[in-house]
């Protein structure tokens, strides 16, 4: 007797149909699972005999084949449980059912019948989606997680027992059908820890980084110790517009390839921090079975490179091309992994070996030559593609007390928000979002169309030696800084207020080469 | 090239390997007539008179191997300057030390009979201390005109460029190699900056590479070229002594900055301070010590209204606007930072760094410490 349902795999984020066919045959009793299972897999046999024994059904004695088509890619994780004890339940004829066409099913069993979360549910529900089936069967636990995808019902179950009843139609399906989705999702209101009201003084900063944030700049942190840096970037976060329905998708996506227990739509911008010490697998992503690096948990969000001179020059090196093309390809077992990575990096770093260089109060004591060395450690190109580099100064003791909060997150991220449907509407049908994206075609535009910036811009480059490269992060953030106003067209005043973000300190200019 | 004397003794000293040293005593022997001292080497050392006196046409180069040719394809390449010692404009004090360079390579300005420096000297791993030091006292010496002479490496002599450059005195820089390499190669933007408002001179011939040997040579010319040497931060032994040694047997003055007991870059200013080099706060110190030797100096710094005067024309000639103004003058001599200017001023912040980067543009201002602002004068 033959049966076949069908079920997923996971090809980095992105989930691909898996037929799940079972043979059951005279012979001498035996149960094999073919199509590349890996280990857990094949230990899957032992789950699925006795979890069908203690729901209460008979384990056939029989000879049993899986085959897990298509049997070229390779299979690992504990999936195919459910699919599997469903398959052999429909095939030893104990259940009927016509809803298995219209049906996939997901989950690990348990010994005793019930289902286990598993990781990657999101991606499959859209992959059920896709395939135009109505009823996506998935651990009970996490159905939340998928419960955004429309277009598909989400049946949640927390056992065998329960799942055949729901398919024989001994229970009703739709008390089962999870129904988070009618929650609207941007009613909601989202709650992180910090504040940028929180940090005192760093009106600069504050400032910077509600530009960056705008126009999505890249930004470099530079300041001595205990300045704020940290806080700052954790902060930045909280100014971020909403993610919208798409992008808390992607991002749930890529989390719930990690974590098992992801049983929410991930709604919050993700802030990732990495320490220095991270491998360049942990950075970038791969593995012998490719998982998402850093970069890639923090698509849609913050990457935030604390003491970036710290980590490994080559690592560094890795961003460039992510950088450049939101996405990282792997490539591993003969297959091309995918993952997206559109981050807004910001690196923060002492100005020095000793990290007092350029302090008020305390003396660096660092020659100008181990400044130098300081600098020279960190990537050129990578630099090159940060387009703002503030300085920050500690605060006093005296005015740490005095001074008043500032804004908050919520008034920023408003004006942020008008900011970038302003981009938004510019860049229409291009290829660009943001104007950190912006080609050298556009600004070549701006320049032969305006004399007056053309002067300024060399009176500019004159007085802070800049280079090409330098110019044309001026004039994006220029343009950021005139969307902020609403202005039509970049006057002399943004130019020269962006020029302030990027020459950051006059005291650093020996030392890095701009 | 106009200065057919220089190019006769680069002919000497390159292509007949005459030593700088016989030249310069057969230069004494005929008291300081160049004229003479030429004939003699042409005629007593059997030079062929290759040289025209009246153009390069007659020069046949023939019989040189080429060294000669070299250079001086070079410096008509290069814009590079040859002043030689019987020159007008070879500066006297500089004529008067135990063996002046006959000729000299330069690019830049060229350099007055009658300039008035001062050396500033370091050591090249300068602490911030010494870095604040250089700038302040570079400054004001070259705000009153004096031009400040220093050897273009790393560290102090950096700083005292930099800032000699920002003010009307300007800079000489004396290399330690030849006049086309820029060592060390960080200095490139300097070596530059110093060629618009200063010169940068060497009497070693291009593409000399920067000899260890080279520099206590150079240090030489450094003091030679000075009324006085003004150490900053040096190391018990370090060419910052050495130039030391050279200036009092040249008669200058010495004068030496303290620093911190603790410090080692201190030692060997200590060291000269004890053995009776003059301590050094402001310039006020050093100046003191020139009263005889020139009143128009001491004129320009006793006279205060000089740097009244300059910025007032400076706020007429920048047009500065009202917020401009405002910020300006809040903005001190104290360092004042972002915030403070903000609670002050009660504009917005991005109008306040807008402001702060084109006064900055227009030298009016500068970043003290990160996000701290002062008067640039």
């Amino acid at each position: 007797m033959l049966f076949k349902l069908d079920s997923f795999t996971l090809i980095g984020i992105d989930a691909i149909k898996v037929s799940v066919e079972v043979h059951i045959s005279r012979g001498l009793p035996e149960f094999i699972i073919v199509g590349l299972p890996g280990k857990a897999v094949n230990e899957s046999r032992q789950r699925v005999r006795s979890a069908i024994i203690n729901s209460g059904f008979d384990f056939p004695v029989k000879k049993i084949i899986v085959n897990l088509s298509p049997a070229d890619i390779k299979k690992d994780g504990s999936y195919y449980d459910l699919p599997i004890a469903l398959s052999i339940l429909a095939a030893s004829d104990q259940i009927r059912c016509g809803m298995f066409n219209e049906s996939c099913f997901i989950g690990e069993l348990s010994l005793d019948g019930s289902i286990n979360p598993v990781k990657g549910l999101i991606s499959m529900a859209e992959k059920a989606r896709g395939m135009g089936r109505k009823f996506f069967f998935v651990p009970y636990e996490i159905a939340n997680q998928a419960s955004f995808i429309s277009g598909v019902s989400i049946v949640a179950c927390k056992s065998l027992v329960e799942t055949v009843k729901v398919l024989t139609g001994g229970e009703k399906i739709e008390k089962f059908i999870c129904k988070d989705k009618d929650k609207n999702i941007s009613n909601r209101n989202n709650h992180y820890n910090f504040d940028l009201k929180d940090v005192k003084g760093q009106l600069k900063a504050k400032r910077a980084l509600e530009i960056a944030v705008s126009g999505r700049h890249n930004i470099m942190l530079i300041g001595p110790p205990g300045s704020g840096k940290t806080m700052l970037a954790q902060r930045a976060v909280s100014i971020m517009p909403d993610l919208n329905l798409e992008e808390c998708i992607e991002v749930t996506k890529i989390y719930s390839l990690y974590e098992k227990y992801v049983n929410h739509l991930i709604q919050e911008r993700p802030f990732r921090n990495p320490h220095h010490t991270i491998s360049r697998v942990g950075l970038i992503g791969g593995g012998i079975n490719p998982r998402p690096g850093e970069i890639s948990l923090a698509h849609r969000g913050l990457l935030f490179l604390d003491e970036f001179s710290q980590f490994p020059k080559n690592f560094i090196e890795d961003l460039r091309q992510p950088l450049e093309n939101k996405t990282v390809i792997i490539t591993r077992n003969n297959l091309s992994y995918s993952f997206p990575c559109n981050f807004m990096l910001i690196v923060a770093t002492n100005p020095c070996y000793c990290g007092y260089f350029g302090d008020e109060s305390r003396k660096c004591i660092c020659s100008l030559r181990e400044v130098r060395k300081f600098w020279k450690k960190i990537s050129g190109p990578i630099i090159d593609r940060i387009d703002m580099r503030v300085t920050v100064a500690r605060l006093k003791e005296s005015s740490f007390i005095k001074t008043e909060c500032g804004e908050s997150s919520n008034q920023i991220k408003n004006r942020i928000k008008k900011c970038i449907n302003m981009q938004n509407e510019r860049f229409k049908g291009k290829n660009v979002s943001y104007n950190s994206e912006i080609g050298i075609n556009i600004i070549n535009e701006w320049l032969k169309n305006n004399k007056n910036i053309r002067d300024l811009i060399y009176t500019i480059s004159r007085k802070y030696n800049l280079t090409a490269r330098g110019m044309v992060s001026i004039l994006k953030v220029s343009r950021t800084i005139a969307d902020l106003e609403e202005s039509e067209n970049i006057k002399d005043c943004h130019i020269i207020e962006a020029v302030h973000y990027r020459v950051g300190s006059n005291n650093l200019d020996n030392s890095i080469c701009i | 090239m106009k200065n057919t004397n220089g190019k006769k003794i680069l002919y000497i000293l390159v292509e007949k390997k005459v030593k700088p040293a016989r030249f310069i005593e057969i230069y004494r022997k005929n008291y300081g007539d160049i004229n003479k001292t030429l004939d003699y080497f042409y005629k007593y050392k059997s030079l062929k008179l290759e040289y025209g006196t009246d153009g390069e046409d007659h020069i046949d180069f023939n019989h040189s191997n080429n060294c000669y040719q070299k250079v001086v394809d070079f410096i008509l390449k290069n814009a590079v300057g040859l002043l030689d010692i019987g020159e007008n404009s070879y500066p006297d004090i500089l004529r008067q030390i135990y063996l002046p360079p006959p000729l000299l390579f330069f690019r830049g300005n060229k350099i007055k009979k009658a300039q008035f420096s001062i050396a500033i000297v370091g050591s090249r791993k300068c602490t911030a201390y010494g870095r604040e030091v250089a700038g302040y006292i570079s400054r004001n010496l070259s705000r009153i005109g004096i031009t400040v002479v220093s050897g273009l490496a790393v560290g102090i002599d950096s700083y005292a460029h930099k800032a000699a450059l920002e003010e009307k005195g300007g800079s000489i820089g004396v290399l330690g190699c030849g006049i086309d390499i820029i060592y060390p190669p960080e200095n490139k933007y300097l070596y530059e900056e110093i060629l618009s408002n200063g010169s940068i001179i060497t009497e070693f011939l291009p593409k000399t590479p920067p000899l260890k040997n080279n520099f206590p040579v150079r240090n030489r010319i450094i003091s030679g070229l000075c009324r006085g040497v003004v150490v900053i931060e040096a190391g018990e032994k370090s060419g910052a002594i050495i130039t030391c040694e050279m200036a009092l047997q040249q008669n200058r003055e010495v004068f030496a900055v303290p620093g911190n007991v603790f410090n080692s870059m201190s030692r060997g200013c200590h060291r000269l301070i004890k053995s009776g080099a003059k301590l050094v706060e402001s310039i006020d110190d050093i100046l003191e010590e020139f009263s005889q030797y020139s009143e128009g100096i001491l004129k320009l710094c006793g006279n205060s209204s000089y740097n009244n005067n300059r910025q007032a024309n400076d706020k007429q000639s920048a047009k500065l606007d009202n917020n401009e103004l405002k910020v300006y003058e809040f903005i001190g001599y104290n360092p004042k930072s972002v915030e403070e200017i903000v609670k002050y001023s009660k504009i917005e912040v991005k109008e306040v760094l807008r402001i702060l980067t084109s006064l900055e543009i227009k030298q009016l201002i500068k970043e003290d410490s990160f996000n701290k602002y002062s008067r640039l004068f």
